[in-house]
C-alpha cells in the first residue's frame, strides 16, 4: 500500500508541504516563500535538462515572460491575482512554443547557447525595446486585488498558496515523469536516434517537453512577481541562469526531490552564505567546479547511492 | 555610410580575432569554454592596471596583457579544459562558466563594477574617401586581417599548423602516428586566449569595459561560431566580418538592437541549417 | 615471442567486451583476427594499441610492460594501428599525411614517398591531391604506407579489405604479401579468402573472447573450413 502512495506521488506532496511548512515557520515565511518559488523554477528546468538531458543556459527567459506576463496584465488589463498566473503560464507557454522548433532541433552546446542568445533578446526587449510598456529599467510595480480565500498581501496566506502550488507543480511532474511519457523523455536523453527508429516523432515530444518546462518557469516567474509586487529586467536577466543551473546541478539532475533539495540548497547559499561570505560569487565558481568533477550526481544523487549501497549490503547479509 | 562600412570591418576584426580562438578550442576539444570571456575581460583590465606605469602608452600596455594572459590561460587549460576531455558537453560549459564567473568576481573586486571608459589611444583621424575615419579603426582592420593572414600561413604550411588541422579532423589517429596531439591543442588554447586578450584590449577604447564585458562578447561571439560552422575556421573568418558589418548597420539605425540582431542572423540561420554538437 | 597477451579483460563502462584474452605473436609472423561483428576484434587492437586501458591483464611487446601506455607511445615503440573505415587526413595532401607522419620519426619524408611508391606506384601522381579524393582502396594503401614510415615492427590493421571490390582487393593483398616477412602483423579480417592468403595463423573470437586458435596450414588454406568456426 505505501509503494503505491509513493509512486503516485502522494508521498512526496505530503513530505513537501510538511517540510516547508515547518521550515517557513521555523525561520523566515518570507524567505521561504522565496525559495518555494525557485524551487518551482527548478523543477521547470530540470524537467528540461535532468530528464530529457538538454542543458539550457537561458531558461531565465521563461522565468521572465512569465513575470512579465502577469505583471503586464496586472498593470494594463486587470489587477486580479489568479488571472496574472494564468497569464503568466500562457506567456511562458507561449514563448516555449514559439521558440521550441528552433531551439530543439540542437543538442549539446548550441542548444545550451541558442537559449542563452534567447535570452538576451528577451532582456534587451524588456530593457530596452518595450521600454514604454515594461517600465524599462525600473519595471513595473504592481497592486493586486483581493480575491476570496486568497488575500496576496497577507505573507501566511501566500506563503501557505505558494506550499500548494509547488506541491501541485510536483505532482504534476511526478505523474509526468512516472509515465510511459516519462520513459520516452529519458530515452530521448539517452539515445534519440533509437527512440526514433521505435517510431516515435521526437521532435514533437521534445517540443511539448521544451513548453511544458517553459509554463513551468514562467508559472514561477509569475509566482515571484505576485510575492515581490513588481517586476523588472532582473527577472529575466541572463546572467541569473547561472543560479538555476547550479541548484540543479547540487540537487542532483533527473530527480525531482533532487531538484528542491538543489533550489533549496541555492538559497541558503545565497541568503546565508552571502552574509558571511562578501566574495561568495566566487565561492559559487568554485563550488560548481567541484561539483562538476567530483559530485556530479549532486547532493541527492550521492544520498541515493549510499542509500542503495546499504540496501544492497543488507540484503546480501540476508541471503 | 562609408564610415558604417569601416566600422563594420572594424567590428568584424574585432569578432574575427575573438571568435577564432573560441572556435579552434571547440574544433580541437569539442569544448564549449565560457573562460574565453574571462581571458578577454582579464586583458582589458590588465590593461588599465598597467597603463599608468607605462606612460600611457598603449602598445606596451597590449604587449603586457598578453604576456600576463600566457600563464593564465596554460593554468585554465592544465586544471580545467584538460579534466572536460571526453565528458559530456554540459560539464564543460558548466565548468568554463564557473571560471568565467570567478573571473568577473575577482574583477569586481579589485575594479569595481562601474565601467571604466578608455579613451582613443591613437586619436587622430585620417580622411579616406572623403570621409573622417578614426585611425584607430583602421589601424584595427589592418591588425585583423595580418592576423588573418598569418593564421592562414600558419596552418597551411607549417607542419604544426598541419598537425593541428589534423587533429581537428581526427585526434585518434594524429595519436596513433605518435604525435602527443593534445599538447598541440594546449598550445592552440593558449593562442586563442592571447587571441581574446588582444582583442579585449584592442576593443576596451571602443566600448567600455565592465565586468560584464566579457559574458557580452562571448555570446556574440558563439554567434560568429556557430553562423560560421562550428569548428570551421574559414567559416568563423566569413561569419565574424559579415555579423560585424550586421552590427553596425544595425547600430546605425537603432543603436542598441545591434546585438540582437546578431541573435535574429543566428536564429534564421539554424532554422535552415540546425547544428548538431 | 615479440606480443604476448594474457589474460586479458576489457570493460565499456559495466559491460564487458573482451575476457580473458591470451595470444602471441612471434617475430615475422602474421596472425588473422575473424569473427562476426560485435565479437571485440578492433576493441582488442585498439586495446593493444593503447587507445583502451584493460581492466585486467597485461601486454607484452618485446619482453616490455604495454598495457595502459598512451597510443602516442606505443606507436614510438614500434606498433602502429592502421584504422578502420580507411581514415586519411582528408583535408591534407597524399604529401602533407605523409609528412604528418614522418614528422615524429627520424625518417626523411623523400624515403616515406619512396616506399610507398615502390608499394604502388600510381601514388606518385598523387602526391599533391587532396586525400579525400582518393579512392578506398587508394586511401587504405596511403595508411598502410603512412603507418611503415619509422620502420615498425608491429602493425595492427583493422578490416583492410572492407568496402573494396575484388580487383583492389587483390592489390591491396599484394602489397600486405610484399610486407611479411619484413615485419609482424595483426590483422583483423571479416573477407575469409584474404584471410586463408595471409594468416600464418588464425585466432577465431566470439563474443569478447578466444573461441578457437589455428594453426593447422591445411585447415587456414581453407576458407569453407575458417567459416564452419564462425
Amino acid at each position: 500500500m505505501t509503494s503505491k502512495i509513493r509512486d503516485s506521488g502522494g508521498l512526496g506532496v505530503i513530505l513537501i508541504a510538511l517540510g516547508f511548512t515547518i521550515l517557513g515557520t521555523g525561520t523566515s515565511i518570507h524567505r521561504t516563500t522565496d525559495f518555494i518559488i525557485f524551487c518551482i523554477f527548478v523543477l521547470g528546468f530540470d524537467l528540461l535538462y535532468g530528464h530529457m538531458g538538454r542543458l539550457s543556459f537561458g531558461h531565465m527567459l521563461f522565468f521572465g515572460s512569465g513575470a512579465y506576463a502577469a505583471g503586464l496584465l496586472v498593470r494594463y488589463i486587470t489587477p486580479h491575482p489568479l488571472l496574472a498566473l494564468l497569464a503568466g503560464i500562457c506567456g511562458g507557454a507561449l514563448v516555449g512554443g514559439i521558440l521550441g522548433p528552433v531551439v530543439v532541433r540542437a543538442t549539446g552546446a548550441c542548444f545550451a547557447l541558442i537559449n542563452l542568445a534567447f535570452n538576451q533578446v528577451g532582456h534587451f526587449l524588456a530593457l530596452v525595446a518595450f521600454a514604454k510598456v515594461t517600465g524599462g529599467e525600473d519595471g513595473l510595480s504592481l497592486t493586486f486585488s483581493k480575491i476570496p480565500f486568497l488575500n496576496i498581501s497577507n505573507p501566511k496566506v501566500f506563503f501557505g498558496f505558494t506550499i500548494f502550488c509547488l506541491c501541485l507543480v510536483y505532482y504534476f511532474l511526478k505523474r509526468l515523469t512516472s509515465s510511459p511519457y516519462g520513459i520516452l523523455l529519458r530515452t530521448i536523453r539517452e539515445n534519440e536516434t533509437r527512440a526514433q527508429f521505435i517510431g516515435y516523432n521526437t521532435f514533437q515530444y521534445k517540443w511539448i517537453t521544451f513548453v511544458i518546462s517553459s509554463s513551468i518557469s514562467a508559472f514561477a516567474g509569475a509566482l515571484a512577481t505576485l510575492n515581490y509586487g513588481y517586476v523588472n529586467p532582473s527577472f529575466i536577466d541572463p546572467t541569473r541562469n547561472v543560479e538555476v543551473v547550479f541548484a540543479a546541478l547540487i540537487g542532483g539532475a533527473g530527480s525531482l526531490y533532487g531538484a528542491i533539495l538543489g533550489g533549496v540548497s541555492y538559497m541558503v547559499i545565497s541568503n546565508y552564505l552571502a552574509r558571511y561570505i562578501p566574495r561568495w560569487e566566487i565561492f559559487l565558481g568554485l563550488a560548481l567546479l567541484l561539483l562538476v568533477f567530483k559530485f556530479k550526481e549532486g547532493i541527492w544523487g550521492n544520498i541515493l547511492a549510499v542509500w542503495k549501497r546499504r540496501t544492497q549490503a543488507r540484503s546480501v547479509n540476508r541471503t | 555610410m562609408i564610415s558604417t562600412l569601416i566600422y563594420g570591418l572594424t567590428i568584424g576584426g574585432i569578432l574575427y580575432i575573438i571568435s577564432i580562438g573560441l572556435s579552434l578550442t571547440f574544433g580541437s576539444m569539442r569544448i564549449v569554454n565560457f573562460a574565453h570571456g574571462m581571458v578577454y575581460t582579464t586583458g582589458a583590465y590588465i590593461l588599465i592596471a598597467a597603463l599608468p606605469f607605462l606612460h600611457n602608452n598603449f602598445f606596451a600596455g597590449v604587449l603586457v596583457a598578453i604576456v600576463v594572459v600566457i600563464p593564465l590561460s596554460f593554468i585554465i587549460e592544465k586544471f580545467i579544459i584538460r579534466r572536460l576531455y571526453g565528458e559530456s558537453i554540459d560539464y564543460a560549459i558548466i565548468a568554463t562558466y564557473a571560471v568565467l564567473l570567478i573571473g568577473v568576481d575577482l574583477v569586481k573586486w579589485i575594479w569595481g563594477t562601474s565601467p571604466i571608459p578608455l579613451s582613443d589611444p591613437v586619436g587622430k583621424s585620417v580622411t579616406f574617401l572623403s570621409i573622417e575615419v578614426p585611425l584607430y579603426r583602421l589601424i584595427i582592420i589592418a591588425i585583423s586581417l595580418t592576423l588573418c593572414v598569418g593564421l592562414w600561413l600558419f596552418f597551411k604550411k607549417t607542419i604544426v599548423g598541419k598537425i593541428i588541422i589534423a587533429g581537428l579532423q581526427d585526434r585518434e589517429a594524429v595519436r596513433s602516428l605518435g604525435i602527443s596531439v593534445d599538447k598541440y591543442f594546449s598550445l592552440v588554447f593558449v593562442l586563442g586566449s592571447c587571441l581574446a586578450a588582444l582583442g579585449g584590449v584592442l576593443y576596451a577604447p571602443i566600448t567600455t569595459v565592465h565586468p560584464y564585458m566579457g559574458f557580452h562578447i562571448l555570446l556574440i561571439s558563439f554567434a560568429v561560431v556557430i553562423v560560421g560552422g562550428l569548428g570551421s575556421l574559414k567559416g568563423t573568418t566569413i561569419s565574424a566580418f559579415v555579423l560585424g558589418m550586421v552590427m553596425a548597420i544595425t547600430g546605425r539605425f537603432w543603436g542598441p538592437a545591434a546585438e540582437a540582431m546578431v541573435f535574429a542572423v543566428m536564429a534564421v540561420v539554424l532554422i535552415y541549417k540546425p547544428i548538431e554538437v | 615471442m615479440l606480443l604476448t597477451v594474457t589474460d586479458l579483460d576489457v570493460h565499456y563502462g559495466h559491460a564487458k567486451a573482451l575476457h580473458h584474452i591470451n595470444l602471441h605473436l612471434s617475430k615475422g609472423e602474421v596472425i588473422c583476427m575473424v569473427g562476426r561483428n560485435g565479437a571485440g576484434k578492433t576493441t582488442l587492437l585498439k586495446t593493444i594499441a593503447g587507445f583502451l586501458k584493460p581492466t585486467q591483464g597485461s601486454i607484452l611487446f618485446e619482453q616490455k610492460t604495454i598495457q595502459g601506455l598512451v597510443p602516442e607511445k606505443v606507436s614510438m615503440m614500434g606498433i602502429r594501428y592502421v584504422f578502420q573505415d580507411k581514415r586519411v587526413f582528408g583535408e591534407l595532401t597524399v604529401k602533407e599525411n605523409i609528412e604528418l607522419a614522418a614528422y615524429p620519426t627520424k625518417e626523411k619524408v623523400s624515403d616515406s614517398i619512396d616506399r610507398i611508391v615502390n608499394l604502388y606506384p600510381r601514388m606518385s601522381v598523387l602526391l599533391d591531391s587532396k586525400a579525400k579524393g582518393l579512392s578506398g582502396g587508394q586511401r587504405q594503401i596511403l595508411l598502410i604506407g603512412r603507418a611503415l614510415i619509422g620502420e615498425p615492427k608491429l602493425l595492427l590493421i583493422d578490416e583492410p579489405t572492407e568496402g573494396l571490390s575484388a580487383g583492389i582487393i587483390e592489390e591491396i593483398v599484394n602489397v600486405i604479401g610484399r610486407m611479411k616477412g619484413q615485419l609482424s602483423m595483426v590483422i583483423v579480417e571479416q573477407n575469409l579468402s584474404v584471410v586463408s592468403r595471409m594468416a600464418d595463423r588464425v585466432y577465431i573470437m566470439k563474443e569478447g573472447s578466444i573461441f578457437k586458435e589455428i594453426i593447422d596450414r591445411a585447415v587456414i588454406a581453407q576458407s569453407n573450413a575458417l567459416e564452419a568456426y564462425l
